[in-house]
């Protein structure tokens, strides 16, 4: 073991090496996280769900978007509007709509679940759909939202993450090779400060507010009763909405932290360029769909001049032949266990529901009056030999 | 019209016989309850073959959930998702005699091929995740805490062969505090043939579904062998809900009830005070007019090109003098009594009115008219905690057999978590008769009612509750069966985030042995109970941090404070400058004494200055 890992060390540093030479990513993934329970939460559900939303209209599948929803709004009892969630008083959007993939709710929103989904560190029971399969071609949005402070960011008022355990996190992704590029948005109070610790390469990061600064809410809808959306994330969907409109946008990320103002957010908003590969410029230049939307290039290993029939053609030969050979194979094996039955492992049997009866009722009293007289004699026993010392 | 509909019946009766045997088949049946409510069924119902099925090859049988229950040998599977108290006492028997319904939030049983109960368990880890993934519910968190093997309560109820028979586990699991809500039905559309584009699965809306008194979303997948044919997996998935129709009827953007404007109220003459501007509003409760677009919130389009035609899209039971009038291009056909089925055009969409009915006026109407009397239960059951306090409880439930003449036979099951210690010995069960009149009420010795009972206790941390007891309840009486149960105190870190609002308890589950009139066993499940557990104050841990470096800063100061100073006698010691402070306010104490007292000679005043301007120097 320690032998083929010592191989592959030199096998995977020529492959880093190589990763750094291609430039393009092939697929895009999006991780968005609420991190708050409770009612008067609403806010930052809503703010999640709008990034779903623009993600999705964007083109980035249900398969890959993950999705963390702490608590339920939609249909909970204090909603007034059973099925919907909105992110604006105007009630224009219904963010929930008829089609929502939710990969993890209610408690399984926890550091430990997002830590393990980032690092990949999950058991082999975890369904697909609730693991980030990406790659080194893979680029990455990763958006947080919730209730934080100097450096950590609460999970459901009951743990925290801390921007080490989210900057260790990234290294292990970037070791594991599994992004090429990210983009981290949180919006929380003192948001800044979690991306501060980050030491891995290829990630833009954005905050809503510095140190000892508060994350706002935009407005409230008096119908749904509480505050509906936070101010950073209400201009940074304005500007998704007005300038990317398709993915054929070329509007930059540049662009986008650019429109970001005191007077808007009421909070200073940060960005951290430094761990770019080719520093600010490099990061102003990537496009917003490089992130927010879904790639449309498929990239093509070699040429081939076989036309696409012929290949299913060979494709569906091939699948007979291999059937034909797993049915010998069957036939063969049902031969050998038709011979010496192969012994069945023994296994231990799980206690089960017992009936309660009164079977053996004298039995059961007999060995009760017998215990009882064994305790009396001891006790007897006991004080007569105090007695007698 | 007449002459057509009684040539059509026994030709749609041939058709639907035959109809059982194609793969794909849609149906919708509503049917108006009481204080305008309306109970509408969805049923869809598809099978492949068991070949087809082992060759991988899927048509109308979702290829997604095949793989699941081929990957993790399951043979027969029942999930249900469902929300709000099903009101037994007005709206009266439950839809399929309760075998489509589940406990309020997830719940799941699985019979599932393994030579061993370890070999189970494992395949039930990878079911239960697998349909985590696919349902987007947390039903990973079935762990061994939350799954039992009832003994009693459930039976296959596909067609097994003997030989798996044999090796089949049955597995239980319930999640009573899943929240049911649009992304477990999305997927739910996804496993139908028309993903809820076109036909009846074009109407569930997650909108109206999700606010409605009571519903229930079921997929069954069996293995069924008709005599003399092929075996077929089927998978049937219906959904059942109970919609309000005047709360169905309220626009999407503006849900919120608001008074009506005065000249709308209706008011009751009949009270004293009636006049032009004092009103008591009666309740109105005849029957209101509703549409299919108006309590569904969409309206059906067209019929799923892939469901078996001659199987009526929407059935209505209802008693034919209710009017009920479609859209054009519907064929009414009058099946049996008290019900009646439309045959949908294939494109167009389809529409039912049903119109008000006033009690009052030239056409009154009654209730009857309105609605299908509902069919008393075969039993009630209720179950609510007792006691009070931190530390112990009690459950009660009480079942009543509303039958004058049968009794009924029944098992009970409860799935309890494990902070919930129960005392068996406590466990007893007291009949009331209801004789003539309500008074008499005979005591009869528990052993007439309890049967049997299988148990098995829970161990902390590792295993649930298990209790199924056999019970036998005599015509026209009511059965109290109540146990005390200890709460224990949880771990800091096993409360949930909301720990406050308390822990979910599963419903119990009935199965009623005791046939109904069509042969068929039926079910029914009480409602979830909150159990309330002593909650530390999580704030804790901070007070005691901040509480004992208080107490160490204390000890600690006062005894560095001892070791490093050095004790001296007064004299021996440097003037201390606080005790002279403490003689120059003495005298100046003194000194503004004697001046309020008495003006002094000047002399004495500038004595005074020049003592000051001394202590001056003497400071510098």
């Amino acid at each position: 073991m320690k032998l083929s890992g010592m191989f592959q060390l030199p096998v995977l540093l020529a492959a880093s090496l190589l990763a750094t030479v291609s430039a393009e990513h092939t697929n895009n993934w999006a991780v968005l996280v609420g991190t708050s329970r409770f009612w008067f939460n609403y806010r930052h559900l809503s703010n999640v769900l709008s990034m779903y939303r623009t993600v999705k209209r964007l083109g980035i599948p249900d398969s890959q978007i993950i999705l963390m929803l702490p608590d339920d709004m939609a249909c909970n009892p204090r909603n007034a509007f059973p099925g919907t969630v909105y992110s604006n008083a105007d009630r224009a959007v219904d963010l929930y709509g008829d089609n929502i993939e939710v990969d993890y709710r209610g408690y399984e929103v926890t550091v430990e679940n997002f830590i393990r989904l980032l690092t990949d560190r999950v058991g082999d029971e975890m369904p697909r759909s609730k693991r980030l399969l990406t790659d080194d071609r893979s680029n990455i949005f990763v958006y947080m939202t919730g209730h934080g402070g100097n450096e950590f960011l609460k999970f459901q008022d009951a743990e925290e993450l801390g921007a080490f355990d989210l900057a260790d996190a990234f290294e292990e992704m970037w070791e594991k090779r599994r992004y090429h590029e990210i983009l981290f948005m949180i919006d929380t109070c003192q948001a800044n400060t979690m991306y501060t610790k980050i030491y891995s390469p290829n990630i833009i990061a954005t905050g809503s507010s510095e140190l000892d600064q508060s994350s706002y809410s935009h407005h409230a809808d008096n119908d749904v009763g509480v505050a509906v959306i936070d101010r950073y994330t209400y201009y940074n969907l304005e500007f998704l909405e007005s300038e990317v409109k398709d993915l054929s946008s070329k509007k930059t990320v540049g662009e986008l932290f650019d429109s970001y103002s005191y007077e808007k957010i009421h909070s200073h908003a940060g960005v951290r360029y430094d761990l770019f590969r080719g520093g600010a410029d490099a990061a102003r230049s990537r496009l917003l769909t490089d992130f927010f939307g879904n790639v449309q290039n498929v990239e093509v290993d070699g040429a081939k001049n076989a036309t696409v029939d012929d290949e299913m053609l060979a494709l569906s030969r091939t699948i007979a032949q291999l059937k034909q050979i797993a049915e010998e194979e069957e036939a063969a094996s049902k031969n050998a266990s038709e011979g010496p039955k192969p012994e069945s492992k023994s296994y231990k049997n799980l206690p089960s529901a017992k009936p309660l009866n009164d079977d053996n009722w004298w039995v059961k009293k007999l060995v009760g009056v017998a215990a009882l007289a064994g305790c009396t004699g001891l006790w007897a026993l006991s004080s007569y030999l105090e007695s007698s010392a | 019209m007449r002459l057509f509909t009684s040539v059509l019946t026994p030709l749609f009766c041939l058709v639907a016989s035959a109809a059982a045997a194609s793969d794909y088949h849609e149906q919708l049946v509503l049917k108006p309850l009481p204080q305008n409510s309306v109970l509408a069924s969805f049923d869809f119902k598809s099978n492949t073959s068991v070949a087809q099925f082992e060759a991988h090859n899927f048509r109308y049988f979702p290829r997604s959930l095949a793989q699941i229950l081929q990957h993790a040998g399951t043979r027969e599977l029942h999930l249900r998702f469902s929300l709000g108290r099903w009101d037994a006492e007005t709206w009266g028997a439950r839809p399929w005699h309760g075998t489509k319904e589940g406990s309020t939030g997830v719940e799941l049983w699985a019979w599932l091929e393994a030579g061993s109960d370890e070999e189970a368990d494992q395949k039930w880890l990878t079911l239960t995740n697998a349909l985590s993934g696919l349902f987007c519910a947390s039903l990973n968190f079935i762990d061994s805490t939350r799954t039992i093997r009832p003994v009693m309560s459930f039976r296959p109820e596909g067609d097994h062969p003997n030989t798996t028979m044999t090796n089949m586990h049955l597995l239980h699991g319930v999640l009573p505090r899943e929240v049911v809500c649009t992304e477990n039905l999305t997927p739910f559309l996804k496993l139908l043939p028309c993903k809820g584009k076109a036909g009846i699965s074009s109407l569930l809306d997650g909108h109206k579904l999700f606010d409605a008194s009571w519903q229930s979303m079921a997929i069954d997948v069996r293995p069924v062998c008709p005599a003399g044919g092929e075996c077929v997996l089927e998978i049937e998935q219906t959904i059942d809900m109970v919609l309000d129709i005047e709360r169905s009827k309220r626009p999407r953007d503006n849900p919120i009830p608001r008074p009506p404007p005065g000249h709308e109220l209706k008011c009751n003459t009949s009270k004293p005070y009636n006049s032009h501007d004092t009103c008591f509003p009666t309740d109105s409760l005849s029957a209101q007019e509703w549409t299919i677009s108006q309590v569904f919130g969409k309206s059906m389009k067209g019929t799923c090109p892939l469901t078996d035609p001659a199987v009526p899209p929407v059935c209505i039971q209802a008693p034919h003098s209710r009017d009920v009038f479609t859209s054009a291009g519907v064929t009414e056909l009058k099946v049996k009594e008290n019900e009646r089925c439309y045959l949908a055009p294939a494109e167009d969409d389809f529409e039912l009115v049903l119109p008000h009915m006033p009690h009052e006026g030239e056409n009154a109407k009654s209730d009857a008219d309105e609605y299908v009397k509902p069919e008393t239960p075969l039993l009630y059951a209720e179950r609510s905690f007792t006691g009070h306090g931190q530390q112990r409880g009690g459950v009660q439930t009480i079942f009543t057999n509303p039958s004058p003449d049968t009794e009924v036979e029944f098992v009970y099951l409860e799935s309890l978590p494990w902070f919930m210690r129960i005392y068996l010995h406590t466990l007893q069960a007291r009949i009331s008769h209801r004789t003539g009149s309500d008074k008499g009420e005979t005591l009869a010795p528990e052993g007439d009612v309890i049967q049997e009972i299988y148990y098995r206790p829970f161990l902390d941390r590792e295993r649930g509750t298990q209790l199924e007891v056999r019970m036998r309840i005599p015509p026209a009486s009511t059965v109290f069966m109540t146990y005390d149960f200890e709460k224990s105190i949880l771990r800091y870190t096993e409360y949930p985030p909301d720990a406050n609002r308390g822990f979910d308890v599963a419903g119990a589950v009935i199965t009623i042995t005791t046939l109904t009139p069509n042969g068929k066993t039926s079910s029914l499940r009480t409602t979830g109970l909150l159990l309330n557990l002593p909650t530390p104050d999580f704030s804790m841990p901070y007070n005691v941090i901040i509480f004992t470096s208080t107490a160490i800063a204390l000890a600690f100061g006062g005894l560095y404070n001892i070791l490093v100073r050095r004790f001296v006698g007064q004299d021996e010691g440097p003037e201390v400058s606080l005790v002279r402070l403490k003689g120059k306010i003495r005298a100046a104490v003194s000194r503004l004494q004697s001046k309020t007292k008495k003006p002094g000679p000047p002399g004495m005043a500038a004595e005074v200055a020049g003592g000051k301007e001394k202590e001056a120097a003497k400071i510098e």
